[in-house]
């Protein structure tokens, strides 16, 4: 495991922040981090980079534990809410950044043209960052992060700032990374791009782990049928309430969700049992927004 | 920590501090020196045996101006050195990396410290340069006075920095300048205080000293460069720009631990604060 946390845990007061949490990302991974505004998302990343100290609980980052230096060397880290010294031109940047982490002059070199490059600001690189566009500081902000080749990598947000070319961008160049064997932590509200990219997933809900694990299982976790039925009684009713977790009639139209497709035949049998006519069913599997909004409104009742 | 230093070196330029401050201490050097020149000679005239009380005045006035703009210089460059950094997100890009965060405090005292260490001395060479061609005086070339002077921006810095791991910008420039109010108004109360023969006031001025060295550091600048043996007039006539005693070796061992003590207590603060 690259990175490993247990009952991580951030209190501010009585508030906890982060409650327990435990998570083991892989490495050559891209780990998807998801969860609505003020659940925890950033405060879990800011302690795993070192800008929060835990209350409790321990992690490990490529075998060591928090804060350690060497460690460090090896992270990259694109902040959520971040600005740089504006009064520096990309290139003054991201060279004061490959000194702070030791890189020789001749790294240098090579390095800063070539990620300027990875993320599209060659040509650009010689304006005052205070001159940026938002979508081109938060890729000067994505080249800092990538400046040392790091073996683990931070985002919080990445593609919040940019429009839909530079988030394809975005998610070729972590598409890109993790086929080079480097393992990517993603927060993001893009449920469709973590989809897309992510091989496993946590959802976090009010400082808590709801879910967890690659998409396929949580994405398997339920299925949401739709039947077209007359003639419902209340026997068919209890027992197709007893079948689901989840059940809404709108007239001749029952929703149904389950927790497995193995469970469909029987939803049929019940209505047909009890004395129902059952026109059509069908099955369709949760898209992890479904899924996500489940788990959350569930958190909130 | 070269990397922080060369970068606080980078940002003083940058953001025209040391552009605006060569400029408004040229401005107040030229103010100074027309002030001297015609002042001492209107007021020279005419005075007789109290001629050679004129000069002193105008240096004193010289080094207690030129140490409040220093210090004033001090507190504005590193007043929102890390808490404005903290607000506006630059330390959520650096502190993840492989620094130490006492790295971070240090580099940026180090770099503020080069650069008001040089200030401090053009400023005080031009000040004895300004006094000595228009007045003759002959003032004691002391190395340790213009270490001294150099040290004073150094208490206000310390200060400034350690309020910056905990208070807002503007929360930190307007505790600093207190402080620094209560270190100047205890020092004239202290000098008036000799003049009146009142225990009290001396005793005020001391305590006052203790919370803010910074005015004490001057006292003893003036006192090692203007006192005569055998000749205590000459500081009384100085008022409260004077120094009515000098202030002891202990003092300046104080400033040192001062300022040592406050960037040590920046450092704890920092090396354990959430960001």
């Amino acid at each position: 495991m690259i990175l490993e946390t247990e009952n991580l845990t951030k209190m501010y007061g009585a508030k906890a922040a982060c409650s327990k949490i435990c998570l083991s990302v892989n490495e050559g991974q891209i780990f998807g981090f998801l969860g609505p505004n003020g659940a925890g998302k950033s405060t879990l990343v800011k302690m795993l980079v070192g800008l929060l100290f835990p209350t409790s609980g321990t992690a490990r980052i490529l075998g060591r534990p928090l804060g350690d230096l060497g460690a460090r060397r090896k992270i990259g880290y694109l902040p959520e809410n971040f600005r740089y010294q504006d009064w520096l031109t990309g290139e003054e940047l991201l060279s004061f950044h490959a000194s702070l982490r030791g890189m020789s002059g001749t790294e240098r070199k090579q390095r800063v043209p070539a990620v300027l490059e990875q993320v599209g600001l060659a040509g650009k690189e010689k304006q005052k960052v205070g001159a940026y566009s938002k979508g081109m500081q938060q890729r000067v902000g994505l080249a800092c992060a990538l400046l040392h080749d790091p073996a683990l990598l931070f985002l919080d947000e990445p593609a919040s700032a940019l429009d839909p070319l530079g988030r394809r961008e975005v998610r070729e160049i972590m598409l890109e990374l993790r086929g080079s064997g480097k393992t990517i932590f993603l927060n993001s509200h893009l449920l469709s791009e973590v989809e897309m990219i992510c091989d496993r997933v946590a959802i976090i809900n009010k400082g808590k782990i709801v879910a967890g694990g690659t998409l396929d299982e949580l994405l398997a976790q339920t299925v949401e049928v739709e039947m077209q039925v007359e003639g419902l009684t209340r026997p068919a009713l209890a027992e197709l309430a007893a079948l689901s977790k989840k059940i809404a009639v709108e007239g001749r139209y029952v929703n149904v969700v389950l927790e497995h497709s193995g469970q469909i035949p029987a939803l049929a049998e019940a209505v047909v049992k009890n004395g129902g006519r059952l026109y059509s069913l069908g099955a369709k599997h949760n898209s992890l927004e479904d899924l996500f909004v489940d788990l959350i409104q569930r958190g909130d009742h | 920590m070269l990397t922080i230093i060369l970068l606080t070196f980078k940002e003083i330029v940058r953001r025209r501090i040391l552009l605006v401050t060569v400029i408004l201490a040229a401005v107040f050097l030229a103010l100074y020196g027309a002030a001297v020149h015609y002042g001492y000679q209107e007021m020279s005239r005419g005075a007789g045996p109290l001629k050679a009380l004129i000069a002193p005045q105008f240096l004193a006035l010289g080094l207690y101006f030129g140490s409040f703009i220093i210090s004033f210089l001090a507190v504005m460059a590193a007043v929102g050195t890390i808490s404005s950094e903290i607000e506006n997100g630059i330390m959520h890009a650096i502190v993840p990396g492989p620094v130490r965060r006492s790295t971070i405090i240090l580099g940026k005292f180090c770099g503020y410290s080069l650069m008001l260490t040089v200030f401090a001395a053009l400023f005080y060479i031009a000040v004895l340069l300004i006094v000595h061609y228009n007045t003759g005086l002959d003032i004691p070339v002391k190395a340790a006075a213009a270490g001294l002077f150099c040290l004073q921006p150094l208490i206000l810095l310390a200060v400034a920095m350690l309020g910056s791991t905990f208070l807002s910008t503007l929360a930190n420039g307007i505790a600093a300048f207190m402080l620094y109010s209560v270190g100047v108004v205890g020092g004239m109360l202290e000098q008036i205080g000799y003049l009146a023969g009142s225990n009290m006031m001396v005793n005020i001025g001391i305590a006052s000293s203790l919370l803010m060295p910074a005015d004490a550091v001057y006292r003893k600048i003036v006192y090692s460069l203007l006192s005569v043996p055998g000749a205590s007039l000459s500081m009384t006539m100085l008022g409260p720009f004077g120094s009515g005693a000098e202030p002891s070796v202990w003092m300046l061992a104080y400033a040192a631990c001062y300022i040592l003590g406050f960037l040590l207590l920046a450092l704890r603060i920092f090396s354990k604060k959430d960001i």
